[in-house]
């Protein structure tokens, strides 16, 4: 025992010297600035980083495994150690209490002799107002309860869970204190248990001598006390392997731990695992099985937001590597959801879904929403709910709910009777809880009416205002949503208009950035693949080979929390360009006869939403025409795939087409006459060249629609 | 490898130390033998491969449970219900100079020297939570022969034990009991560490008597679970819902009865995972060996013979006439039954089950009511573990189907659907009628569709959902289509002849049961000209039918399989692709 004794003076030393010459990046005494803070009584804790320890210049390597082999042992040295490097005060602070007890402790101090007595040597406990944690490295992975052994008991170790439950706070007593009547000492009992046997004879010589068994009174105001709690945590779902149940654990928090946590947080602990000494009748039983727990040194809490997103490990270098290849836009959209065959556009425009763009606030306050919505429409059985359950996978943060929701809460908020306290609670919906992630609603078409009334503003505005008995509040729902939805009639209708399929209101629609339908059309090949895909999978029994390697979906989400940092902005050179691509949209619907889509400045507003997410995801910050021509594809195309009919119809003649554009152009401005370079203007944004508009004036000049100036090529429309 | 020198099944403890000895004797050191083996378990094994020495071992029942000596080697048949977690124990020690260990034993000897933890070495077991397979038929039950045979002379004294009990103490409380009869006997134990097995046990039958005895009222199936205590066995062997058979030592520590007044200082919270199964109602079994079930091992009587395809077949054309009896004559719902009896989840491939056949039953009538009834009866008789859940709406509303943890215990409250592997259910909507559901029904009804769709059970965790893989055979019996339960295949039942059913014999029904639980095991594989054919009939089915989707086509390959498999052959051959579609032809005629 003694060579024990002689190595942890040693080691005291160590300790000492760290926290003495521990320099932080800045050069700094971090450890002395933080116990200037503990004299000046400005905070309590004093946390140990390991990962300090692994920094500091003279680490002994030795001492740094003693460390997490036995942390709690260590606890006490840096303690001792601290003791010795206190500082004066700086400041002044109001004496409390404590502090009064303990002038008058050390005026007696001298008095009290008989120092060989355990029992009256204050220990060092009482006198100290810090608390030591020693927290575990935050490099490499967290241990799960599961492998959390046998073997790791006494050491330090870092655990992520999901607490469960959480008991009240309590005081536990760590320093007990009596006065004894005959003598007048102050007695103090350490207590390390939970459960301690109170003294009830003066321990004192001077009483041990007279025999005279004197009275002990427990000093309540005393004695010292820690704040206690226990909680329990359970693995992550992550974590559990197949087919079996997820572990628990109990953990302790202390001191300045204590409520930290709730049930239901993640969180990750660095704690020492060890046995709990068993009392009483059980006792009996401590030799042979022992409960565990955790004594718990630092509580962190998961953060589930791309925004604190952490790269662990080599993350960084493989984004920077992907991000160095140029296909990565489609590579990235490809990983989504691999198993899904084809549909690569639309998972081009979820993987936008999921980039997103930035919030703006204007100056007056309004706020531009930077979340793409999108809507998929199509037949039964087009692995729709699959591709949403898989984007709800990727996303950090995302809930998965069905329009007709199976709580009474929906999908917005609704005020409850807490069944417990009966008040009335605001709980929120699914569209609340997916606040700064991403809502995917599937069966949107079937969704309650109450909660289609307030979708319109979650969409938009992005809060959900409730006011319901008496409680009047306006909640955020800063989320995407990605809703699937059926055809009006189950099936699509082939012989009816795509208006008369939709089954959604057009205020609704104009909200989705992208509406994509997905028809199971008849088409030998596609069959053929499927039948294949069949078989191969019975045969097999595992799905065909990709062709590819998909990304991991860790990889995936760390891509997109890097490209969500960014926010690109629009140049100068470019708002002309977007402006005009806008207003032939505009043009187009407004020749229609009977115009399928509806758009609005909405409209422009998501030409601008996709291309700042199509610059996110080449880590850029300004806007490329590239992203915009993009941004106008994917939305053709989201058209396409709903009026596909007319695009065959109109692409067939583009002749009749440039007429039609020049001629809707002229109406517009109500004027006869035509200049050429105005007409070859507005044709080339359509994709037509000047020799199909030379070959178009002169076609209809000899059917005498108009006339051209011989040299100008001016056109002249002839009144009819 | 030594001889047993000892009474391996009477006294297997006996066989721990002596060969914990060894280990020491030959220099390990005791500090590292944690989760490690010193040669018990190759002791045991090689005793217990030995069929017949394996019969020998008394299998746990609760017929038996008062029978079997405690310290004695035992078997038990039961589903992990539940996983309690590790448990720390103090693996070896120093008692004086000599290294004993606590490993297969709840209760210690000797007294174990607190304070040096160099001495006491820490170590771990696992607990598990077994209950009696879920819905096991009657004829599935172990025989009287199969659970052990105990030795009368014992049997005896047991009785006579439990008349002096009986005479003693009329009011017969457990833990009088316990005290009268427990203390001695520990003392002993304390005392003599040489105690002899016939003392050892001499002393503790009354005991686990006492218990049982007191329990004989509220015995039901909760107290026939127990708690087994795996050592050193990689967690990945050992999961949730499977079925196993242990062999180990039993214990029971009545004197160890959880003392309750101590949880209200530890708040209810550190508490040990054994605080809610008593040691007298849940006896512990520290295992030895471990062997997963499968179906084939609950037949009894086996008859050891190859599948032989003349044979299958002729096995195969008497239960389909069994089955279209049963179903009132119709064949064409009996061929149905059969590939629907033969059909398991052969694998996963992403979210889709490969090889789930339910069958949706329909056009059941008050007049056809008594065949629902019948088909149930048939089931129970041929497969081995089968539930019967009679869909109405209150049912909906009020039952728990899904597993549910329940933190202010730590346990896993089971739900119906919370089955073994192979199971069977049949629900049962005829009686189904307009109402309200609740969100217990709503979520009930979403369980029931998982299942049926993804062969998938959710578990509830309260902050998140574990979703639990299953394989479940799942029969639908419905007036009209079942729309909460959407099934593989739907088939109108067409029930022609008024139903007489003749009894059938005793060897035809095991005949049967050894046809659908061997030939479901089959492998089965396409040859590349069946493939082309399949294919090209899948590309004509959807060409013809646009509504058909992929499940729709994947169901009827298994279909094909499970044809080719009735058979008891391995590889789809073009004729019974061939009966495939003819079948398929005939439910879709009976559809339109």
């Amino acid at each position: 025992m003694n060579t024990k004794g002689f190595d942890f003076n040693n080691d005291r030393a160590i300790a000492r010297e760290f926290l003495k010459d521990f320099a932080d990046v800045n050069g700094q005494a971090k450890y002395l600035l933080i116990l200037q803070d503990v004299a000046n009584h400005k905070t309590r804790s004093v946390e140990i980083d390991l990962e300090d320890l692994i920094n500091y210049k003279d680490l002994d390597e030795e001492f740094l495994s003693r460390v997490t082999e036995n942390t709690r042992r260590y606890i006490g040295i840096f303690a001792d150690a601290i003791d010795e490097l206190m500082p004066e005060p700086t400041e002044t602070f109001v004496d409390d209490d404590h502090d009064i007890l303990m002038t008058q402790r050390s005026d007696e101090g001298t008095e009290g002799a008989d120092g060989s007595d355990p029992h009256q040597k204050m220990p060092p406990e009482i006198r100290r107002f810090f608390e030591v944690y020693i927290k575990a490295s935050s490099k490499g992975r967290p241990f799960t309860i599961r492998e959390v052994k046998a073997s790791n008991i006494g050491q330090l170790v870092r655990i992520a869970g999901i607490v469960t439950r959480c008991s009240d706070v309590k005081p536990l007593m760590q320093v007990a204190v009596y006065t004894c009547e005959d003598c007048g000492f102050e007695i103090y009992q350490e207590v390390t248990a939970r459960v301690f046997m109170p003294l009830f004879e003066c321990p004192s010589k001077r009483c041990v001598m007279n025999k005279s068994k004197g009275n002990v009174i427990l000093q309540l105001r005393a004695s010292k006390f820690l704040r206690f709690q226990e909680a329990k945590i359970q693995e992550l779902a992550e974590h559990v392997p197949k087919g079996h149940i997820p572990r628990t654990m109990t953990v302790h928090l202390r001191g300045e731990l204590t409520r930290k946590v709730s049930p239901g947080d993640v969180v990750e602990l660095s704690g020492i695992f060890l046995p709990i000494p068993y009392v009483g009748f059980r006792a009996m039983r401590a030799g042979l099985v022992a409960d565990t727990y955790l004594e718990a040194m630092s509580v962190t809490h998961f953060k589930k937001k791309y925004e604190e997103y952490e790269l662990i490990g080599d993350e960084e270098e493989q984004i920077k590597r992907l991000a160095e290849d140029g296909d990565i836009y489609d590579k990235l959209a490809r990983s989504l959801a691999p198993e899904i065959f084809g549909h690569e556009d639309i998972k081009k425009a979820l993987l936008l879904l999921l980039v997103g763009a930035p919030h703006r606030t204007l100056k007056d306050g309004m706020k531009i929403r930077g979340d793409l919505h999108i809507c998929l429409m199509g037949d039964p059985g087009v692995a729709k709910s699959q591709l949403l359950k898989h984007i709800i996978n990727v996303a950090p943060r995302g809930v998965y709910t069905t329009g007709k929701g199976s709580s009474g809460v929906g999908l917005t908020a609704a005020v409850q009777k807490d069944p417990v306290t009966n008040e009335m609670v605001l709980e929120g919906g699914a569209l609340v809880l997916s606040d700064m992630g991403i809502c995917a609603i599937d069966e949107f078409d079937k969704m309650d009416e109450s909660d289609r009334t307030s979708i319109h503003e979650v969409m938009e505005q992005q809060t959900v205002s409730i006011a319901k008995a008496g409680i009047t509040t306006s909640l955020n729902a800063r989320t995407a949503v990605l809703a699937a939805a059926n055809p009006a009639w189950g099936r699509y209708d082939l012989r009816r208009t795509p208006a008369e399929n939709i089954n959604l209101p057009p205020a609704l629609l104009s909200r989705f950035d992208l509406l994509w339908l997905i028809l199971d059309r008849a088409d030998m090949d596609n069959d053929l693949e499927m039948a294949r895909h069949v078989v191969y999978v019975h045969q097999n029994k595992e799905s065909p080979a990709l062709g590819f390697t998909p990304l991991e979906p860790s990889l995936l989400r760390a891509y997109i929390s890097t490209a969500r940092r960014l926010s690109p902005t629009v140049p100068r050179e470019l708002e002309e360009y977007i402006a005009s691509a806008y207003s032939s949209i505009r043009q187009e619907e407004a020749k229609s006869t009977t115009p399928h889509s509806y758009t609005t400045i909405r409209t422009l507003l998501s030409i601008l939403r996709i291309s700042a997410a199509l610059a996110r995801l080449r880590f850029s910050e300004t806007v490329a025409q590239s992203d915009v021509d993009e941004a106008l594809r994917l939305m053709q195309m989201s058209k396409f795939s709903l009026y596909s009919d007319d695009r065959q119809r109109s692409g067939l003649d583009a002749i009749s087409d440039i007429y039609s554009i020049l001629r809707d152009e002229a109406a517009r401005s109500s004027r006869m006459d035509v200049n050429y370079r105005d007409a070859l203007n507005w044709i080339s944004r359509k994709g037509y060249s000047e020799a199909q508009l030379k070959e178009c004036l002169e076609e209809y000049a000899a059917l005498n629609v108009w006339q051209i100036h011989p040299q100008t090529f001016d056109i002249k429309f002839i009144d009819a | 490898m030594v001889g047993p020198q000892y009474d391996l099944l009477a006294n297997p403890l006996g066989a721990v130390r002596s060969t914990f000895d060894a280990a020491i004797a030959t220099g390990s050191d005791p500090t590292s033998l944690n989760n490690r083996d010193w040669g018990v378990i190759d002791l045991f094994r090689n005793l217990l491969s030995d069929q017949s020495h394996l019969s020998q071992v008394p299998l746990l029942t609760p017929a038996t449970v008062r029978y079997v000596k405690p310290y004695t080697l035992v078997r038990f048949r039961g589903m992990i219900q539940d996983m309690l977690g590790n448990e720390f124990y103090v693996g070896a020690f120093k008692d004086g100079s000599v290294w004993r260990t606590n490993k297969f034993t709840d209760f210690c000897q000797h007294s174990i020297p607190v304070g040096c933890s160099a001495d006491t070495p820490i170590w771990e077991r696992r607990l598990l939570y077994c209950v009696p397979v879920p819905g096991l038929n009657s004829w599935a039950e172990p025989s009287a022969e199969a659970v052990g045979n105990p030795s009368m002379d014992w049997t005896s004294e047991q009785r006579e034990k439990r008349r002096r009990g009986d005479e003693e103490s009329p009011s017969n409380m457990p833990v009088e009991g316990d005290e009268v009869e427990g203390s001695p006997n520990t003392k002993r134990m304390r005392e003599g560490e040489c105690t002899s097995p016939a003392s050892q046990s001499h002393g503790a039958v009354p005991e686990i008597a006492g218990s049982s005895m007191s329990l004989l009222p509220g015995l039901n199936g909760n107290s026939s679970s127990c708690i087994v205590k795996v050592y050193d066995t990689p967690e990945s062997e050992l999961k949730l819902n499977d079925i196993f058979e242990f062999v180990g030592i039993l214990t029971s520590d009545p004197e160890l009865q959880e003392d309750n007044e101590d949880s209200d200082l530890s708040n209810g919270f550190g508490e040990d995972p054994l605080h809610h199964f008593p040691a007298d109602k849940v006896p512990r079994l520290h295992c030895f060996i471990h062997r997963k079930l499968s179906v084939q091992d609950f037949l009894q009587n086996k008859p050891i013979i190859e599948p032989k395809p003349d044979l299958v077949k002729g096995i195969r054309e008497s239960l389909l006439r069994h089955l279209s009896a049963v179903l009132g004559n119709d064949e064409v719902a009996a061929h149905f039954m059969l590939l629907h009896l033969l059909s398991k989840v052969e694998a996963r491939v992403d979210a889709l089950a490969v090889g789930k056949f339910s069958v949706n039953f329909t056009c059941f009538s008050k007049e056809t009511a008594s065949i629902g009834k019948q088909l149930n009866h048939a089931v129970k008789n041929l497969v081995p573990f089968t539930h019967c859940m009679p869909l109405t709406v209150q049912y909906l509303n009020t039952a728990s189907l899904a597993p549910k943890k329940n933190y202010d215990t730590n346990r896993l409250e089971t739900g119906v659907l919370q089955l073994a592997e192979g199971s069977h259910l049949i629900v049962d909507e005829t009686q189904l009628k307009a109402g309200t559901l609740n969100s217990v029904g709503v979520e009930n009804a979403r369980l029931l569709k998982n299942v049926m769709e993804l062969q998938k059970v959710e578990y509830d965790f309260k902050y998140y959902k574990m979703e639990m893989a299953t394989d479940v055979q799942l029969l639908v019996l419905s007036e009209g289509k079942s729309n909460i339960l959407p099934a593989d295949v739907i088939v109108p039942i067409r029930p022609s002849a008024t139903i007489c059913l003749e009894a059938v014999a005793a060897e035809a029904l095991e005949a049967w049961r050894w046809y659908l639980a061997t030939v479901r095991q089959l492998p089965h594989s396409f040859e590349s000209e069946t493939q082309q054919v399949v294919e090209s009939d899948l590309v004509a089915a959807i060409q013809a039918d646009r509504s058909l989707n992929t499940q729709d086509l994947s169901r009827l390959v298994t279909m094909g399989r499970l044809m080719c498999l009735s058979f008891g052959e391995t590889t789809l051959s073009l004729e019974h692709w061939q009966m495939t579609k003819e079948l398929e032809r005939l439910r879709r005629e009976r559809l339109n």
